[in-house]
């Protein structure tokens, strides 16, 4: 039964993406930024959830250190990991569209370069999880690890509140402008993407329960 | 030049339109370089997970057999 619900939103998201590419490519240009523009409807939705695998990463590792279940310690792993590619993609598309928009790859200011320490914070969870071979003590780890490398989220948000930078103000909260009648355009971006990244995580989750098989069927072998 | 005249009359240059045009290709390439990261990225890392899901499957495969031989029962036999 997961599987085949699996199957469909899976071919759900495919749908709604394809269709949606369709319905963006006709949209007019940006007065201002021309066709490129039309990155955010991929650049956002990464960056957004992104940021929500990283509240869920949060929650599990705090319920793990509560309860000690190792089901959270899957959670938080699978949704870390798959939150990590995520961001990985939001930055790429931010590079180039700033490469567009502004002249240049990259900029050190406050947005991209915590959104950079965040990737790097959460590749270093992963690191540190193979570096422990003792599933408690790596899950106990990894989880006071992801507490702390969660403080950088809410700079990574907040950024261009909070400091002058060269990455524009947010399009929905703050001083940037979003064509009203491109909003369900990326609304429906945003669902495909979240959908994709609730696919991956379950798949990851999967992976987290054979890994666990893996390891008692070692134990067994060591114990014969 | 008759086809040059209205251009003429509005100021605007050959050259105006072909910048014109080639940020208007720029515009397109960046934004297929963009889209095309973001699948990149999402292929390579289910591709990714998919090696990681075969491997886990051979280890888990090869741990059973190995116990199924080293189990007692299966030494009596």
């Amino acid at each position: 039964m997961r599987e085949k619900i699996l199957y469909v939103l899976g071919a759900l998201a495919v749908v709604i993406l394809v269709w949606n590419i369709n319905t963006i490519v006709p949209l007019p240009a940006e007065r201002n930024q021309g066709v490129v523009f039309k990155i955010i409807f991929f650049h956002v939705p990464l960056a957004i959830s992104a940021m929500l695998a990283s509240g869920v990463a949060l929650i599990a590792s705090v319920m793990f250190l509560i309860t000690k279940n190792f089901e959270y310690d899957a959670l938080a792993v699978s949704v870390t990991e798959v939150g990590l590619a995520l961001l990985a993609g939001n930055l790429v598309t931010g590079s180039i569209w700033g490469r567009q928009a502004w002249g240049i790859w990259w900029a050190w200011d406050a947005r991209l370069t915590s959104a950079l320490v965040c990737w790097l914070l959460y590749a270093g969870y992963l690191m540190l999880r193979n570096a422990i071979e003792e599933p408690t003590q790596r899950a106990t780890f990894a989880a006071v690890f992801s507490i702390f490398a969660f403080i950088d989220v809410p700079i990574v948000i907040f950024s261009i509140k909070w400091w002058r930078t060269q990455h524009p103000q947010p399009v929905f909260w703050g001083g940037g402008s979003f064509p009203a009648d491109w909003l369900p355009h990326f609304l429906w971006n945003m669902l495909a993407i979240a959908l994709v990244a609730a696919l991956m995580v379950d798949v990851r989750l999967r992976q987290e329960e054979s890994q666990r098989e893996l390891d008692s069927l070692r134990r067994m072998a060591h114990a014969i | 030049m008759i086809t040059r005249l209205p251009l003429l009359f509005s100021q605007i240059t050959v050259e105006d339109l072909q910048r014109e045009a080639q940020r208007l290709q720029h515009d397109y390439t960046f934004l297929s370089y963009g889209l095309t990261a973001a699948w990149v990225i999402t292929v390579i890392y289910v591709l990714m997970m998919v090696g990681r899901q075969r491997k886990l499957k051979q280890e888990i495969a090869n741990l059973k057999a190995m116990l199924e031989e080293k189990s007692p029962s299966a030494r009596a036999r």
